[in-house]
């Protein structure tokens, strides 16, 4: 009997007990639903949280001093921008290349003076898909050029400085020889995130004025940020972008230059693959169930093809047959339940406005603002993963019901009635 | 139709066969010496309890003795694996049991094609010779029905080609009439008498029913596990 006409005897067996496989069924592709449901969340949300914080760190992969890393310091820097941009662009798969100063200032009003990091960016080269300020700015205006005499605030440090637009700040720096210098700027605009850490903690300077104030050369910067087209690419194109660097400096992945959110994410996603796996091991369960109960009911008829001529392997490759016809039904009604959901939530998408709004209406991830409206988008690799995971437990349910087919001895159990 | 100076098809010699129940044994046959020859359509009949089905069972590599020596075609049974005693009973050794036992979801052409099909006969040959069976089983016309639409006769007579479809040396029928009418019965009866005398196909079956003793050509009796009569006739009673 070839394999097609066994498939096929393995298919009608399925619908001689309809209601029960009806309900396996259901099971496998209830399971199917939440494992998507929870990981295309994950999937859709974790992605702009990691493009967010590309966009107010330093890139998807960030090209830096060796030591800047474990030692952040103004005098740590990076030169030759202007070429080392040039060889970056023509690495695949990377979109923008753009230097950067980043660090601490200590930032002074006539009234208040505070603490807080600093983002020095060229505001010709900049825009919103690579810098997220940009398209949070609630008052007052951008810069206009790199050497602008302006400074945006983070609105709560404003606040807390007693600043509005126009008032003047001194922010102060230490410069390459570890000397204390400052510039002044007038407060240009306010920004307005859902990040706490970025509405209280961060301000932004056109990088000319920044340059100026340290004595840095023009094509001097602390990194170099490297924007990827997919962040899922991040690690090849860091590796990539190693081959075309001298001694002098190094690439990082977000995942190394911020490895707080990295280490967030790894909990979340692990947290979510627990779950998915605790549904996954009760479908295993009803799916073991159906199919042992379904082979015990039949030892007799086992016992007959054992007498007509059938061996334990092709008594133990029917059961297997079904349990494989099982989970293929099972994933296409699970594609089919979550064909309506997954179109609305990776258009529409989830909207947790109502869920912050007892709170500040805001929120953030290892300090990176996080979107109001997350949107599913399951990538195709944990697709296939699901996919994979639910046929193969469905397959590992059949093992022990298979093996029990094929050991019938049928002499004993032509005599069940 | 019986031929005597060929290899025989069935060979028993000295077979036992103990149950054990706990620490009681309980001997079912005590020592039988058979021989039957190709063509042969015999009845081996008893009392409930005398081992017609055990030395069936026997027979048909379905089951081990306990001592002596079983040989079909005059290959020992003794020795063989699994998987070889599995190849027997599909290419020498076609069965009919009491309760039909047909797989419930294939249709009578389907279960009269499964032996041929797991042996792995060309679907071309295999379709033109359950037909061709099923018509002379009488059939026809039913080829697509499961066995749940047919009768309790139509599914023995399904049981009896799927039985035969494979050219088995022997066909073993467990009280192939005991579920039946008598007169399906004696249809079925009159039907394996043809298939054994046009086709030559050899017939051992159990019964206690007299009227299939009375057709058998050669009728074995069982009694407390051994032979007590062993008659052999020219002409059937009936």
């Amino acid at each position: 009997m070839g394999p097609l006409k066994l498939a096929r005897m393995a298919w009608s067996n399925l619908w001689r007990q309809r209601r029960r496989t009806i309900i396996t069924i259901s099971s496998i592709a209830f399971a199917c639903f939440l494992a998507v449901f929870m990981i295309g969340l994950n999937d859709g949300s974790w992605g702009p949280v990691i493009d967010t914080a590309a966009r107010i760190g330093g890139g998807h992969v960030t090209v830096q001093h060796p030591d800047y890393q474990d030692k952040p310091a103004l005098n740590r820097t990076v030169t030759g921008t202007g070429q080392l941009v040039e060889r970056l662009r023509s690495v695949p798969h990377v979109s923008h290349v753009l230097p950067r100063i980043v660090g601490q200032a200590m930032l002074s009003t006539t009234s208040e003076s505070m603490g807080a990091g600093f983002v020095a960016y060229d505001p010709a080269q900049e825009g919103p898909a690579t810098l997220s300020i940009l398209d949070a700015v609630s008052a007052g205006e951008l810069f206009k050029t790199a050497d602008d005499r302006g400074i945006i605030l983070g609105w709560r440090l404003a606040r807390n400085l007693g600043a509005e637009l126009g008032t003047k700040v001194v922010y102060t720096l230490t410069d390459k020889k570890g000397e204390i210098v400052s510039g002044l700027a007038r407060v240009s605009g306010l920004v307005r995130t859902n990040s706490p850490a970025v509405d209280l903690g961060l301000c932004f300077l056109p990088i000319g004025a920044v340059r100026r104030t340290l004595g840095y050369a023009p094509d001097e910067a602390v990194q170099v940020a490297v924007f990827v087209d997919n962040y899922r690419r991040s690690d090849e194109v860091a590796a990539a972008v190693k081959g075309v660097l001298d001694d002098k400096t190094t690439a990082l992945t977000w995942k190394e230059s911020q490895p707080d959110l990295d280490t967030f994410i790894i909990m979340k996603r692990g947290g979510g693959a627990f779950f998915s796996a605790l549904i996954l091991i009760l479908c295993a369960a009803g799916i073991f169930n159906t199919l042992f109960v379904s082979v015990m009911e039949r030892l007799r008829e086992f016992g007959v093809l054992m007498a007509i001529g059938f061996n334990a392997g092709r008594l133990f490759g029917l059961v297997m047959l079904e349990s494989l016809w099982l989970g293929l039904i099972g994933l296409v009604a699970g594609a089919i339940l979550l064909a309506g959901p997954y179109y609305y939530l990776s258009t529409v998408g989830l909207d947790l406005t109502k869920a912050f709004a007892a709170g500040e209406q805001q929120a953030d991830i290892a300090g990176v603002a996080m979107s109001m409206v997350v949107k599913m988008d399951l990538h195709h690799t944990s697709a296939i993963a699901i996919a994979s995971i639910v046929m193969g437990a469905t397959l590992l349910s059949g093992l022990y019901p298979a093996w029990k087919a094929g050991r019938v001895e049928p002499v004993e159990s032509i005599k069940l009635v | 139709m019986t031929t005597t100076d060929s290899v025989p098809i069935v060979e028993v010699q000295g077979v036992k066969k103990v149950y054990r129940q706990g620490s009681l044994e309980v001997p079912a046959l005590r020592g039988i010496d058979l021989t039957i020859q190709p063509g042969e359509f015999t009845a081996i009949c008893g009392p409930s309890g005398s081992g017609k089905t055990t030395l069936l069972n026997l027979i048909g590599a379905l089951d081990k003795p306990t001592a002596g020596s079983i040989k079909i075609e005059g290959k020992e049974l003794g020795g063989m694996t699994r998987r070889q005693l599995s190849r027997l009973r599909r290419d020498r050794i076609g069965f009919v049991f009491q309760a039909y036992n047909l797989m419930p979801v294939l249709t009578a052409y389907e279960n009269a094609e499964i032996v041929m099909a797991v042996q792995g006969v060309a679907a071309a040959t295999r379709q033109q010779r359950v037909m061709a069976l099923l018509a002379e089983v009488g059939l026809q016309g039913m080829e697509k029905r499961k066995p749940l639409e047919l009768s309790g006769g139509q599914q023995q007579r399904v049981a009896i080609a799927r039985a035969i479809a494979a050219n088995p040396a022997v066909v073993l029928a467990d009280e192939p009439t005991a579920n039946v009418d008598s007169d399906t019965a004696d249809k079925l009866l009159a039907m394996m008498e043809q298939l054994n005398k046009q086709r030559g196909v050899t017939f051992i079956f159990s019964t206690h029913d007299p009227k299939v003793m009375a057709r058998a050509h050669r009728l074995l009796k069982l009694v407390d596990g051994a032979v007590a009569s062993d008659e052999r006739r020219a002409q059937p009673a009936v």
